[in-house]
């Protein structure tokens, strides 16, 4: 499915104001403050446990103040994973601007298919152990 | 066009089961990873048909994914209102 120029401009323009209002309320308001309507992560309201997403709410309000430390101590596996998924999904823009079919080679590895899940799923149970230094992976403000 | 894609399995969409597990880790993700796997085995193996598939179904399942955070995200909403209702947050 290709689409005409002028639609791909329309949806980069339109994904683009989508992600203003984005980062506006991600960087005006902080989801850690009590009084903000920010939904917490499902998993946790009903469990209790921090899941592999927890603090990734928070932890975007802080890296768009820069504060790249409070940032990495909310959630450090987001923060990780973060340059693989800007470049992925950048390189996803680029081939739909421009017709290509470029990928992203580990992508296609089974080690690091299996191995980045593996440990998202070790991370998970790691981060609810009240253990040093198990608990410095836990979200903290 | 057909020579082009015929030389090379589908794209795998992994990335998106990947935010999906990052963001809102719903479990619904962990079903994208393991099609996302499979899609260059399959390819390799002469299954083309089941290799688009299964890409297609990585990326169906990613959708699912963030659908169903979207859904609860609603029933707590509703659940909350019914809760402010019972509670006479609006009686005045």
């Amino acid at each position: 499915m290709e689409h005409s120029i002028t639609k791909k401009i329309g949806f980069v323009l339109l994904g683009l104001v989508i992600l203003s209002a984005i980062v506006f309320i991600y960087y005006r308001f902080n989801p850690s403050s009590t009084n903000t309507s920010f939904l917490a992560c499902p998993i946790k309201m009903v469990t209790g446990y921090h899941c592999p997403g927890c603090g990734s709410q928070r932890a975007i309000h802080q890296l768009l103040h820069l504060n790249f430390y409070r940032a990495f101590r909310l959630n450090p596996f987001m923060l990780a994973s973060l340059p693989i998924i800007i470049y992925a999904l950048g390189l996803r823009l680029y081939n739909y601007l421009f017709n290509t079919q470029h990928r992203v080679g580990i992508f296609y590895s089974k080690w690091f298919i299996y191995g980045y899940f593996g440990l998202a799923l070790l991370y998970w149970v790691l981060r609810n152990l009240p253990y040093y230094p198990f608990n410095l992976l836990a979200p903290t403000s | 066009m057909n020579t082009t894609n015929t030389s090379r399995p589908p794209e795998n969409n992994l990335i998106w089961a990947i935010l999906s597990t990052v963001l809102c880790c719903m479990p619904l993700g962990v079903v994208a990873i393991v099609k996302a796997s499979k899609v260059e085995t399959l390819w390799y193996q002469g299954r083309h048909d089941e290799a688009i598939k299964a890409a297609g179904d990585a990326k169906k399942w990613s959708i699912y994914s963030a659908v169903s955070i979207a859904l609860i995200f609603i029933i707590i909403i509703i659940i909350g209102f019914i809760g402010a209702l019972a509670d006479g947050a609006f009686n005045y």
